[in-house]
């Protein structure tokens, strides 16, 4: 067990160095996510009602697309000269290698949500300060499985020629009973949680974190093996 | 300019087994075409044999299914008595594996990428802190070892690779094409590393098309064409020539073009 956490955190650790050194798994997502959220503004006209009731599922669309980019960009970082073959050599459980790649995944899905939600107070014009316990808990929650989720797809995608176009397809109807319990539990916790929902969608996001990890350890060495 | 000799630390893990590596009526096929056809070889500890043959012979196939990369598709590899698909993991903690790609992060170091090396072929925090600078000044890399990979050449990169292969002091080393990309000096090195190698008791399979390269090091030489072997010569390694009872199976015919009978 102590192994596998010291090689978990070396591959996420390799990643941060990496992504610190100029990768673009979250600087130029971020950007995107950013874009995104001020073109959904744009679309739906200046009417701050309707911003602030559309704010927390346009959050949570945005923060999906650009996590299923840093995401992706996070593994195909692996098949620069072979290094994701060199990752199947060593003599390491395939688990750790998933926990390290969707520790990282995580990561940065969390550097998304900590840009993105102030972009969001500001375009949206929500209060986000007064509710910021339980937002960031969402986030946790949510950042956690979707990373599970998109980290064992892209490994599965990784050397597929239509690999862009396929990695959403497949990981967005996965995750989108994530997307409904993370959209309600942001709008509950921007409400103040008048009728005390917020708990079970909470409830309900870490469920699908836990199910989620334990169907992406156990399938990430497909990803990985002939 | 690497020195002039390498005095390379012996494996971790002696071998136990009589022979280093083992296959019998090894067949892969990708699709309906076969890679290997029904090769069997058993290579004795310590040898350093050459694999020899024109593109498409099978010599990568045959070191990527006992470095644990590919599975047979019939017949059984093994190192050390332990079977490659069963027992995946002690044969990689055994072998290491240098192919056409050298498997190295671009944006770290060559210094931090053998510490991540390190971690994950599980050395010692001590050894390691004590060794990359050993392993770095043996492949010539000492000036250049915090420079970020993404800068090297080729052929450095190719040496920062072999580093990495001395320094998780494997049994066995399969090498598939060791001298592509490199220099005279290159070369000079991997001989270097065959004989040092050699010297502490690994076992060293090595493809290449350039087989008079190895000089007096290697012990034996296997020569495949179209997935079979059709040559052995030398010591250290045995095996049969020609069809095996794999490649007379009937559900190999169609993948090797010819008809049952």
């Amino acid at each position: 067990m102590g192994r596998d956490f010291a090689v978990a955190l070396a591959l996420a650790r390799k990643d941060g160095l990496a992504e610190l050194r100029g990768r673009v798994a979250t600087g130029t997502t971020l950007f995107f996510g950013a874009i995104v959220l001020l073109l959904f503004g744009f679309a739906l006209g200046p009417d701050a009602t309707r911003l602030a009731q559309a704010a927390p599922g346009l959050l949570w669309l945005a923060i999906v697309f650009a996590g299923l980019l840093a995401v992706g960009r996070l593994t195909d970082a692996e098949t620069e000269d072979g290094a994701l073959e060199q990752l199947a050599l060593y003599p390491v459980s395939r688990h750790a290698l998933y926990a390290g790649k969707a520790i990282a995944g995580f990561a940065a899905m969390l550097v998304l949500g900590a840009v993105l939600l102030p972009v969001v107070a500001l375009l949206y014009r929500v209060d986000v300060a007064a509710a910021a316990a339980p937002l960031v808990l969402t986030l946790l929650l949510g950042a956690a499985g979707f990373a599970a989720v998109a980290t064992c797809y892209a490994a599965l995608t990784v050397r597929m020629r239509s690999r862009e176009v396929l990695l959403p397809l497949l990981v967005l109807p996965v995750v989108a009973p994530l997307l409904l319990a993370a959209v309600k539990a942001t709008t509950v916790s921007l409400a103040g949680d008048p009728f005390g929902e917020l708990g079970a969608w909470l409830g309900l996001l870490a469920a699908f974190d836990v199910l989620m990890l334990i169907a992406g350890a156990a399938t990430y060495r497909f990803a990985l093996e002939d | 300019m690497p020195p002039t000799t390498i005095y390379l630390a012996p494996p971790r893990r002696a071998l136990e087994a009589p022979s280093a590596a083992v296959v019998h009526d090894l067949a892969r096929l990708f699709g309906r075409s076969a890679a290997l056809a029904g090769v069997s070889l058993e290579v004795e500890p310590g040898r350093c044999i050459a694999f020899t043959g024109p593109n498409g012979a099978g010599k990568t196939t045959l070191l990527r299914v006992l470095a644990t990369l590919l599975r047979p598709t019939y017949g059984s590899a093994a190192v050390d008595g332990l079977d490659v698909t069963t027992h995946a993991t002690q044969v990689r903690e055994r072998v290491a594996f240098l192919s056409h790609a050298t498997g190295l992060y671009g944006d770290l170091t060559a210094r931090e990428n053998l510490r991540f090396a390190a971690t994950m072929l599980d050395l010692p925090a001590e050894e390691a802190r004590d060794r990359i600078p050993e392993v770095l000044d043996a492949v010539g890399l000492h000036a250049a070892a915090d420079r970020r990979v993404s800068v090297f050449s080729a052929g450095m990169r190719r040496r920062l690779a072999l580093g990495r292969t001395i320094l998780g002091r494997p049994s066995v080393v399969l090498l598939d094409e060791p001298h592509a990309a490199l220099d005279a000096d290159g070369m000079q090195l991997v001989a270097r590393l065959l004989a040092g190698w050699k010297a502490v008791g690994v076992t060293t399979l090595v493809a290449s098309h350039h087989a008079e390269l190895l000089g007096d090091v290697a012990d034996g030489s296997v020569d495949l064409a179209n997935g079979l072997v059709t040559q052995i010569t030398g010591e250290g390694v045995r095996g049969v020539v020609g069809t095996g009872a794999t490649s007379r199976s009937p559900d190999l015919q169609p993948a090797l073009g010819t008809e049952a009978g």
